[in-house]
């Protein structure tokens, strides 16, 4: 091995990982999305913004996904103001709300919202999988 | 057919290489999906995941670890000796040794490569090539760790609904420290392990070993 291999190894890894051209565009505009149609009391379209695991754990066995968002009463999410991508992982940092979102193959979907921070411990979220 | 014959040692450990590596990727990616789907996430291709930050972090911090066990194998043998082991120089020889010994400038021969023969920078890279090289690649390896393992560790940070964190913080966390020393405690307890063990064990007929009736004290002394 010579070190130009090392060097290209080093760079593929810096673009693979550091993630060149990062896309933060779509995660925002998928959390956005998903305040917007909470916002307009169209729970059942945020419903299809969460992921699955999210979807299926936020109702009570007696009640919808879209019952158990209505009955949250979520804050307006606001503008973006912040957006880290890692991966296939996403924080989007709203004036009112901290959204995360996985990327499936059909694009971006909430795992978490309606959260706030709690100092170095998970976010507290009304919504989470 | 003589050529690979030649090259036969090299050509073995680059198939294993590229096996092993196939493997990692290949079972790594079985893994991965496993904690996919517990997480109600889908799985990815082999491909999306060897072009993943947690492949590649993988593979730098073993990388790294190995190129460091070859770099202070190469340099600390320099100065310092085994008495009895075939691996070190004879007690007294320690040092970069005289030009006479090493063949170099005025010293050198017919066929010895163009950098021995000349003075000055060129001699002195040169004559530290085989370390300066490994000693670059751990440390690009080693960085390659620290970016691929933050990108990894901000994932999961993320997936835990905390928030992520710079590189700086990184570099100095546990997470990062776990990684790098797990890896060099094993590569060192693999060289003390040579280095001792070949004082007194024999492999016949491997230049790593002692001839098999060589004495124990004997030093340098390859089969």
């Amino acid at each position: 091995m010579r070190s130009p291999f090392a060097i290209a190894a080093l760079g593929l890894a810096l673009a693979l990982s550091a993630g060149c051209g990062v896309d933060t565009a779509s995660p925002a505009r998928a959390a956005a999305r998903f305040h917007t149609a909470v916002a307009a009391h169209q729970e059942a379209v945020a419903c299809a913004l969460l992921t699955p695991k999210t979807a299926e754990k936020l109702p009570d066995p007696d009640e919808t996904c879209a019952q158990a968002l209505a009955a949250l009463k979520l804050g307006p999410g606001g503008r973006v103001t912040g957006v880290d991508v890692w991966g296939d992982d996403a924080l989007v940092r709203m004036a009112g709300d901290t959204v995360f979102l996985h990327q499936f193959s059909d694009g971006w979907r909430v795992t978490a919202a309606g959260c706030e921070p709690r100092h170095d411990l998970p976010y507290d979220c009304e919504v989470e999988d | 057919m003589r050529r690979i014959k030649d090259n036969a040692l090299s050509l073995a450990f680059l198939v294993m290489f590229l096996l092993a590596l196939a493997g990692q990727a290949w079972s790594g990616a079985i893994h991965y999906n496993e904690e996919q789907l517990v997480n109600g996430l889908q799985p990815v291709s082999v491909w999306a995941y060897v072009t993943s930050s947690s492949f590649a972090v993988d593979v730098a911090e073993n990388w790294q670890s190995e190129y460091l066990q070859f770099l202070l194998f190469i340099v600390l043998t320099v100065w310092l000796v085994q008495k009895g082991s075939p691996e070190s120089k004879q007690p007294g020889e320690e040092g970069p040794e005289t030009d006479h010994e090493q063949l170099v400038g005025e010293h050198a021969e017919p066929d010895s490569p163009r950098w021995a023969r000349v003075r000055g920078v060129r001699l002195w890279v040169y004559s530290n090539s085989l370390g300066l090289v490994m000693g670059t690649i751990f440390v690009l390896s080693w960085l390659a760790q620290s970016v691929a393992g933050l990108a990894a560790y901000n994932s999961e940070r993320i997936t835990d609904l905390r928030d992520p964190v710079t590189w700086g913080w990184y570099v100095t966390s546990s997470e990062f420290w776990n990684r790098s020393l797990q890896n060099w405690q094993s590569e060192l307890l693999a060289v003390l392990s040579m280095v001792v063990l070949s004082v007194y064990l024999r492999q016949r007929g491997s230049p790593e070993s002692k001839p098999v009736g060589a004495p124990h004290h004997a030093t340098s002394v390859e089969g």
